[in-house]
C-alpha cells in the first residue's frame, strides 16, 4: 500500500554511497562496506533493528560522522569531507530538535538566515513552508506550546525550508502515538511528494518503511541484507533474516525432492511442498520454505491434494478485530500461524481450542529460501 | 493500652516543631536586625529604638569602602568565574575525547572539596614567590579577585555542566545541519539556552565571593579589607552596633533579590504550564 507513486520515469542518481565503512573506537564496525544509489525524487528507507547501523549511515550522510572508509557523492560531487553546515542536505530529527527559545516562524527561518538571504525572501519562503504544513496561525508560538503532531510538522517545515537536495528523516514518526502516526504518515508522504525532494528515511518500523518508501534496504549488523521495493522485500525475501524481520512468517525446514524448471517440491517434516516456480538450487539441498500467515487457509476437512497442506491442533486463537491468528501445532511439534480475515461477524472457521484443523495454501504462496 | 496520638496532637506537635526549626534558623538574624535599631552602644542591652548606628555607618568611611571593595571583587570575580566555568564545562561536555579529560574534570572540581585555608595558603605562597622573582603582583584587590575567581570557577563549572548535560545535543546538530558554523551554534543556540544557568552561576559565585573571609585574609594586602574581613576584625575588638546596621542593610538587599527572583520564576513556570495546557486543548479541537 505504498502511497508514493512509483512512476518508472528514468531518473538520474542523486546520492551515491560507495563502500562506506564506519568503525567506532577502532573495534566496533557500525557500518560495513555499504554501497547504494538513490535516484532523484526517490524515498529510500533504511530499515533495521536497533544497532544495525542505520542511524550511523544516516549521520554520515548528514555529516555528523566521517566514514572510516568509502566515499559519499551527492549529485556527482564528493561530499565525504564536507562539514554538515556546508552540505545541501537537511535532516528531520527523531526528537525534532526544535529550538525551544525560538518561535515557529524563527525556527523555520533559522536555516534561511544562515544563508544570508534578504528578509523579504526569507519571509516569503517561511510563509510558504507554514502553508505547506498548515501551521500559519501558529507562527508566533514557541515549540512547547504545540502538540506533538504540530511539532513534527514544524520540524518538517524547518528541514524543507532551505530546499535541500536531500532530506534525511530519522525515525520521523517514532515520537507520535499510534493513531496520530497513521494520519501523519500519509500527510508526511504527501508533503514530501508535493515538494519532490529526494529522501532517505531511517526506521525500525516495517509498516512505516513500507507505506512511505519507494525502496527499502533491510539492514543488519552494518550491511544490507536486501534492497528492493516494499512488495519485493515482503513477497520475495532473499534470506531467513529478511523474511523474519519483515512481517510474520512460518518457515518449514526441508530438503529439495524434485527440482524442475517450472516447479520444485520440498519435503519437510510435516508436509510436502509443491512450489509453482523454478529456483536456483539442486535436489537434496537443504532449504527453508517461507509462508506468510495470511496466505494460509484453514479447514476442518482433510484436503484431497497430495501437496501443500498439513494437519495440526489449534492451540491458540488470537483475536485482533480485523483478523484472527490461529496457532496450529503440527505433528512434529512445530507451531505455525495462520491468519484469517474476519470478513463476517462470526469467526470464519468455527474452530476452537483443541480442534484438529487442516492448513492449506496455494502453490504460489511460498518462497524457497536457499540462504 | 491505647497509645495512638490523636490527629490534633500530631498537628500541634508538627506545627510546634516547624516553629522551633524556623526559630533556630532565623532568630539570630531577627535579633541582629532588631538590635541594629538599638540606641545603646552595648550590643546585647536594649535601650530604645533609633537610627543612631545607621547614621554612624554613613560616616564610617572605612566600612563603606570595605563594602564597595567587596561588591567590586564579587562582581568581577563572578564574571571571570562564569566565563571560565562555561569554557571548562564546554570542554568537558561537548568534546568527549581529548587527552587529559579525566584530569581536567577532577581538577576543575578540586577547589570545591579543598579546604579554603589550604587553597588560600598555597595561593599566598605562590604569590609571595612570584612577587619575589618578578616583583609582581602586589597583594591587594587583584590577588583577592584571583583567589575568588579560582574558587568561583569551580562552582560555575558545576552549575553550567549540569545544565549542559540536560540540554539536547541534537539541538547543536540541528543548528549545524541548518548551516551554522561551530561558533554560530554557540552564539545562536547554546548561549541563549544557557542564560538561566549563567545567571544562577553568577549569583552563586557573587555570594561566595561577597561573604568569603578565609581566602581574602590570605590574599589581601595593606589597605584592602573586604566587608567580611572588616566585620571579623572588628568583632574581635568587641562588637560595635554599626556592624548590625551594615548586616541589616545586606540582609534587606539579599531578601528583596531572593523574593523577586522566586516570584519571577514561579510566574514563568505558571505561564509555561498555561501555554502547554492551551496547546493540548487546541490540538484536540
Amino acid at each position: 500500500m505504498a502511497v508514493v507513486s512509483k512512476a518508472n520515469i528514468v531518473r538520474e542518481d542523486l546520492l551515491r554511497v560507495e563502500g562506506v565503512t564506519k568503525i567506532f573506537d577502532g573495534a566496533v564496525k557500525a557500518v560495513d562496506n555499504v554501497s547504494l544509489t538513490v535516484a532523484s525524487g526517490e524515498i529510500f528507507a533504511l530499515l533495521g533493528g536497533s544497532g544495525c547501523g542505520k542511524s550511523t549511515l544516516l549521520r554520515m550522510l548528514a555529516g555528523f560522522e566521517t566514514p572510516t572508509k568509502g566515499r559519499i557523492f551527492l549529485a556527482g560531487e564528493d561530499i565525504t569531507d564536507l562539514p554538515p553546515y556546508k552540505r545541501p542536505i537537511n535532516m528531520m530529527f527523531q526528537s525534532y530538535a526544535l529550538f525551544p527559545h525560538l518561535n515557529v516562524w524563527d525556527n523555520i527561518a533559522f536555516g534561511l538566515r544562515r544563508d544570508g538571504l534578504p528578509n523579504d525572501q526569507i519571509a516569503e519562503q517561511v510563509e510558504k513552508m507554514l502553508g505547506l504544513v498548515q501551521l500559519a496561525k501558529y507562527a508566533k508560538r514557541k515549540p512547547h506550546q504545540l502538540s506533538g503532531g504540530q511539532q513534527q510538522r514544524v520540524a518538517l517545515a524547518r528541514s524543507l525550508a532551505k530546499r535541500p537536495k536531500l532530506l534525511l528523516l530519522d525515525e520521523p514518526l517514532a515520537a507520535l502515538d499510534k493513531k496520530l502516526r497513521e494520519t501523519t504518515q500519509l500527510e508526511l508522504a504527501n508533503i514530501i511528494e508535493e515538494v519532490g525532494v529526494t529522501c532517505v528515511l531511517v526506521t525500525h518500523d516495517q509498516e512505516e518503511a513500507m507505506t512511505m518508501a519507494s525502496r527499502i534496504a533491510v539492514m543488519s549488523e552494518g550491511h544490507f541484507l536486501q534492497v528492493g521495493a516494499p512488495d519485493e522485500v515482503y513477497e520475495m525475501p532473499n534470506s531467513r533474516q529478511v523474511a523474519d524481520f519483515i512481517g510474520n512468517v512460518n518457515i518449514f525446514d526441508g530438503v529439495i525432492d524434485e527440482d524442475k524448471a517450472d516447479h520444485v517440491t520440498v519435503r519437510s517434516a510435516d508436509c510436502l511442498h509443491y512450489v509453482g516456480h523454478g529456483i536456483s538450487g539442486h535436489s537434496g539441498m537443504n532449504v527453508g520454505v517461507a509462508l506468510r500467515p495470511e496466505k494460509i487457509l484453514l479447514t476442518k476437512d482433510q484436503p484431497a491434494s497430495a501437496y501443500n497442506w498439513c494437519e495440526g491442533e489449534v492451540t491458540e486463537i488470537v483475536y485482533f478485530g480485523a483478523h484472527t491468528t490461529y496457532h496450529l501445532k503440527l505433528a512434529s511439534g512445530k507451531v505455525i500461524k495462520a491468519q484469517a480475515l474476519n470478513n463476517t461477524r462470526d469467526l470464519s472457521y468455527g474452530l476452537t481450542w483443541g480442534d484438529t484443523a487442516y492448513a492449506y495454501w496455494n502453490e504460489r504462496a511460498m518462497v524457497v529460501l536457499t540462504q | 493500652m491505647n497509645q495512638t496520638l490523636s490527629p490534633k496532637t500530631i498537628k500541634w506537635f508538627s506545627l510546634g516543631w516547624m516553629v522551633a526549626v524556623y526559630a533556630f534558623l532565623y532568630m539570630p538574624i531577627v535579633t541582629l536586625v532588631i538590635f541594629s535599631f538599638n540606641d545603646s552602644p552595648l550590643v546585647t542591652v536594649w535601650s530604645h529604638a533609633s537610627f543612631r548606628w545607621y547614621k554612624a555607618l554613613m560616616q564610617d568611611s572605612d566600612l563603606i569602602s570595605a563594602v564597595w571593595l567587596s561588591l567590586k571583587i564579587a562582581f568581577f570575580s563572578a564574571i571571570i568565574s562564569v566565563l571560565f566555568g562555561t569554557f571548562t564545562a564546554f570542554a568537558l561536555n561537548r568534546y568527549k575525547r581529548f587527552n587529559g579529560r579525566t584530569l581536567l574534570s577532577s581538577m576543575a572540581s578540586m577547589p570545591l572539596v579543598m579546604p579554603d585555608v589550604i587553597v588560600g595558603l598555597s595561593l599566598l605562597l605562590m604569590l609571595v614567590s612570584l612577587q619575589h622573582w618578578l616583583g609582581y603582583p602586589d597583594r591587594g584587590l587583584f590577588t583577592i579577585l584571583l583567589g575568588h575567581a579560582l574558587l568561583g570557577t569551580a562552582y560555575a563549572t558545576v552549575v553550567v555542566t549540569s545544565r549542559l548535560r540536560e540540554m539536547d545535543n541534537k539541538l547543536d546538530e540541528a543548528a549545524m545541519d541548518l548551516g551554522c558554523q561551530p561558533f554560530q551554534v554557540f552564539r545562536l543556540v547554546t548561549l541563549p539556552l544557557l542564560i538561566p544557568a549563567l545567571v544562577s552561576a553568577f549569583l552563586l559565585t557573587f555570594t561566595l565571593s561577597f561573604d568569603d573571609v578565609v581566602l581574602s585574609s590570605f590574599l589581601s594586602g595593606p589597605g584592602y579589607s573586604t566587608m567580611p574581613m572588616m566585620i571579623f576584625s572588628r568583632a574581635r575588638l568587641g562588637l560595635n552596633p554599626t556592624i548590625n546596621a551594615v548586616a541589616t542593610v545586606t540582609i534587606i538587599v539579599v531578601t528583596i533579590a531572593v523574593i523577586a527572583s522566586s516570584f519571577y520564576t514561579s510566574y514563568l513556570e505558571r505561564k509555561r504550564k498555561r501555554e502547554v495546557a492551551q496547546a493540548y486543548s487546541d490540538s484536540n479541537n
